[in-house]
């Protein structure tokens, strides 16, 4: 990208930022991350006396349940995230592009001297910067209140684990973007992008052997490296460059097929 | 003068169907073109190919001033028949986003913005969200953003269509102006607007062109003397003129006694309400022969007016051929 278009892309950038400041996902969506990341451990902790208070259980029952290790406790964060935290990035951003091409809007920016592929990029920074900033502040709350409750886990262990879960959610940030300039209903975009992640992770669970390369397997790396250690690090490495590669690709992949679609509006 | 914009060979075709069909033209520089057609001509496809927005099926669009495969879209303003914009940004962040994008730093961007929403006549509402215009304050918000990195070439679909007439009014002042500063293409399927404004018309149907020129020279070259005559309506003079009209169309009036007068006249038809519309060869003759006749029969004249064929019958012929 030359000086031009670095400004350009710049400033795109910034409107996109606007864009979520204005409808408040900057503020709602990093807001679910946190109580999702809080109630891991808090529920975790209160679990035998929810269950005694509210269980409906018989006079008398004894509730041994042992506490969960704190490093357990941030990989079911890390599955709440992979259910609640994926939907919510999909649904926030599935009109990415097929919204401003529906309402018309796109006709009036697209005759502007940009590139398709800045227009694209800006839109994906905006993603990845929510999507991983929500995570961030998600995880290191339930990180904090892990420690306050359970037990402090070790910062490399969760940093390994963010980084390893940040790369999933741009893989689904990629695909969400992908889909939401192939299809021009923002309702299609979702579910294909939900329904490609639930697939992959299926298929990375059910065969890990097979599939194990594959941007799905991802979360499961990323729990393992919060609790413990990476049993298949050649399949994990492939994994990683896998998701790095389709990522890459999915950028000027949307901006070709937006390129290439009979009107670009 | 010189050349803005050449077209050459200009297609479009969606599956089977050949919405444009080969269309030349070219712009100059400084002028005012008005696209002219009735509606499903081809006017916005031909629009949204010179913007860029659809890829022509065939054809080259040459835009003088921008290299070979360079950006024609930084020479050019868009405005689309009906706006719509980022419903979240107030109309000034709007044309100051608008000009960034095509290269003002922000200053400048911040500048101009201002400068033009004041001339659209926005300055009021320039902190107010576009979610809350009305469909007048877009079509002018529309125009700002179109001119903020002064356009060579200022391209507008329908732009005045939309609004009542009050709007329109303003609309059309604003390009009034406008035209003095830019060159000016725009549709419609108004022929009063293309009038109002323009120097030069394509008149295109079924996405082709049928006319295309000077709107004056037009104006002349096509202009014909009509005769247009009306009769009270007793029967004796009703009958006199529907006999004239139909002697005239199979070309041989001879309530005059004359035969051969039918070569005075191209054209007759009935007007309805007593009345006839005679397009002459030879008007002074043709009209002699008329209250010769007319004054022989003891014809009941109520009107004879002697005029020139308007644009609009031309504009009619041209599309309905």
């Amino acid at each position: 990208m030359n000086g031009k278009g670095m400004a350009a892309w710049s400033v795109m950038t910034g409107k996109e930022l606007l864009e979520l400041v204005r409808s408040f996902k900057l503020i709602w969506v990093p807001l679910v991350f946190i109580l999702l990341g809080v109630m891991q451990p808090v529920t975790s902790y209160y679990m035998p006396i929810l269950l005694e208070k509210a269980g409906n259980l018989p006079d008398g029952t004894v509730i041994e349940i042992p506490l969960p290790s704190g490093s357990q406790v941030l990989a079911d964060t890390l599955s709440q995230y992979g259910v609640m935290g994926m939907l919510i990035l999909v649904l926030a951003f599935m009109g990415i592009v097929s919204g401003e091409r529906n309402s018309g809007a796109a006709s009036i920016l697209m005759v502007k001297p940009i590139s398709i592929l800045s227009y694209i990029g800006s839109k994906y920074a905006a993603m990845l910067l929510l999507a991983w900033g929500s995570l961030l502040a998600g995880y290191l709350a339930s990180w904090y209140y892990t420690w306050l409750l359970i037990e402090r886990v070790d910062f490399a262990p969760f940093m390994y684990s963010y980084l390893i879960y940040s790369l999933w959610l741009a893989f689904a940030m990629a695909a969400t973007i992908w889909f939401s300039t192939l299809l021009r209903s923002a309702a299609g975009a979702a579910f294909a992008s939900l329904g490609l992640a639930v697939l992959l992770s299926l298929l990375a669970g059910l065969m890990p052997k097979y599939f194990g390369w594959n941007p799905g397997a991802l979360p499961g790396y990323a729990y393992q490296a919060v609790t413990g250690e990476i049993s298949q690090a050649s399949r994990f490495g492939w994994s990683v460059g896998v998701t790095l590669l389709l990522a890459a690709i999915s950028l000027p992949g949307s901006a070709w097929l937006l390129r290439r679609s009979p009107s670009i509006d | 003068m010189s050349e803005l914009l050449r077209v050459q060979g200009l297609v479009k075709s969606f599956g089977g169907v050949q919405a444009v069909k080969g269309l030349d033209f070219a712009i100059e520089e400084g002028r005012c073109v008005a696209l002219l057609g009735p509606n499903g001509a081809g006017k916005t496809t031909t629009i949204r190919m010179l913007t860029g927005l659809l890829k022509p099926t065939a054809g080259e669009m040459r835009f003088h001033g921008v290299p070979k495969g360079g950006d024609q879209r930084s020479i050019i303003g868009y405005l689309p028949q009906t706006p719509a914009f980022l419903p979240w940004m107030t109309g000034l962040e709007f044309v100051v986003y608008a000009g960034r994008l095509c290269g003002l730093s922000s200053g400048e961007a911040k500048r101009r913005g201002q400068e033009l929403l004041q001339k659209v006549g926005l300055a009021g509402a320039e902190k107010r969200r576009i979610r809350g215009y009305s469909g007048g304050m877009k079509q002018r918000l529309g125009l700002a953003q179109a001119l903020v990195h002064r356009p060579k070439l200022l391209i507008m679909d329908e732009p005045v269509s939309a609004l009542d007439p009050l709007g329109r009014r303003e609309v059309l002042g604003l390009l009034r102006e406008l035209k003095r500063e830019t060159t000016v293409l725009f549709s419609t399927h108004v022929l009063h607007d293309a009038e109002e404004l323009c120097d030069d018309v394509m008149i295109i149907r079924s996405g082709q062109i049928a006319m295309q020129g000077a709107l004056n020279d037009i104006r002349v070259r096509h202009r014909k003397p009509v005769i247009e005559l009306r009769v009270e309506r007793d029967e004796r003079s009703e009958k006199w003129l529907s006999e004239l009209v139909r002697g005239l169309s199979a070309g041989s009036w001879d309530a005059a006694g004359r035969h051969g007068a039918a070569g005075l006249f191209e054209e007759a038809e009935m007007a309805g309400g007593g009345a006839a519309r005679l397009i002459a060869k030879d008007v002074d003759a043709a009209r002699e022969l008329l209250l010769e006749s007319m004054a022989k029969e003891q014809i009941k004249v109520a009107q004879l007016a002697v005029g020139y064929s308007s644009l609009e019958d031309l504009f009619m012929k041209a599309v309905s051929e």
